[in-house]
């Protein structure tokens, strides 16, 4: 079997963001991730592109994205102090959507550094 | 360990010098370990800034740090004698006894070193990008963490706007999080809120949180099968190279969204937003 490879790949596990790392990968898991420490490892070798989870979730049932958006956007305009939290776990564009959301709502906005 | 012009012997050339209130398995990693009584780190740092500059201290003052007056002149003239030095701290000293103001301490010791020779100091970081959420933040904000937009302008007030102390005591109506699962690491009051109020959560996985809030939508997981950039903790932008595809939408895309959503309804200032009429 044909596996693509990687090279330079970033692990995003933890702090130090290494980006020396050769992933060889097929269309659903990545099946090696050289240079990776152990902790690394089991991130990369851990997801699939299986779909495990339902797209959306309103009040513990399923739903689409759209509908989840649409009631997100709604409870967070109707709120008077929201809080927009976390960012850890995701990439800088996506929290340069934060921000600005925070910033629209004239909410709260805080990350993980403050734990 | 690498190995570099001025350190052509590579960890042969470095010092490591641990400071912990117990023997960890990091002392096997290191040259030195300072074993420092439990919420004595303030003081431990304070001393060691006085004795840079030689100023006196006393012998009670050294023994309640527990660590001993020889084991502390053999650091300071370690550190003095570096070409470069750099300080590492993480959770142990800035979340107990003394909090923040151990931080400080610490930050001033390395600054007041540089006195003598080149030195830093670092947070350590857990999660992958948060110190790309600091960077974004400060860019965006002027501030790193902590802050309040509902004057219409940031404000940065750590103890006030940080997230355990607003939920603790019930501040917020209304949570939005990404890329975080406080409701497996925060404290339990702080978690009872988060499910007394809605909750949106965008997450790879369904979390601990996702199972308390009203909106969960899945996401593709950064790194893996999501493009974009992350900060190393020394604040260096890293592209990602991701290697699989998901079905599932990115968190930049989701967030977009709700944002444009909200961007739709009429602005949540009676009088809109503040702008200054004319460019000064």
């Amino acid at each position: 079997m044909d596996l693509k490879v990687i090279d330079h790949a970033t692990c995003t596990f933890c702090g130090c963001v290494c980006d020396d790392i050769q992933l060889h990968a097929d269309d659903t898991r990545i099946h090696k991730a050289k240079g990776a420490c152990v902790l690394g490892k089991a991130w990369f070798l851990n997801h699939t592109t299986e779909r495990n989870c339902p797209a959306a979730l309103i009040d513990g049932k399923e739903a689409t994205v759209e509908e989840a958006i649409q009631v997100a956007a709604d409870l967070l305009y109707e709120a008077d102090m929201p809080l927009v939290y976390g960012m850890s776990n995701t990439t800088c564009e996506a929290q340069r959507e934060c921000v600005a959301m925070a910033d629209l709502l004239g909410g709260l906005l805080d990350s993980h550094t403050s734990l | 360990m690498q190995k570099s012009r001025f350190l052509p012997r590579g960890r042969k050339d470095r010092t490591m010098v641990l400071v912990d209130i117990r023997e960890t398995k990091s002392v096997k990693a290191a040259d030195i370990f300072l074993q420092v009584r439990p919420g004595k780190d303030f003081e431990l740092l304070t001393i060691l800034r006085a004795m840079i500059k030689d100023q006196p201290i006393s012998d009670a003052e050294v023994a309640e740090t527990g660590v001993s007056i020889e084991a502390l002149q053999d650091l300071v003239a370690r550190m003095k004698a570096a070409k470069f030095g750099a300080m590492f701290f993480g959770m142990g000293l800035s979340m107990t006894r003394g909090k923040h103001m151990n931080s400080a301490a610490l930050l001033t010791l390395a600054a007041e070193m540089n006195a003598f020779t080149k030195f830093v100091a670092m947070p350590m970081r857990g999660h992958g990008n948060v110190t790309g959420a600091d960077v974004i933040m400060r860019w965006q904000t002027g501030y790193p963490f902590g802050i309040s937009f509902n004057r219409g302008y940031p404000r940065y007030n750590p103890g006030e706007f940080s997230t355990v102390d607003v939920l603790v005591r019930g501040d917020t109506d209304c949570v939005f999080v990404i890329g975080a699962d406080p409701g497996a690491t925060m404290p339990q009051p702080a978690i009872d809120h988060l499910a007394r109020v809605p909750t949106i959560v965008l997450d790879p996985h369904v979390t601990h949180t996702s199972r308390l809030a009203k909106v969960h939508i899945t996401t593709a997981p950064a790194g893996i099968s999501a493009p974009g950039t992350a900060y190393r903790m020394d604040e260096i932008p890293l592209p990602l190279r991701p290697a699989l595809k998901s079905s599932y939408p990115t968190d930049e895309e989701v967030t977009r969204r709700i944002k444009e959503a909200i961007q739709a309804k009429p602005d949540w200032m009676v009088e809109g937003p503040q702008r200054l009429e004319t460019q000064v």
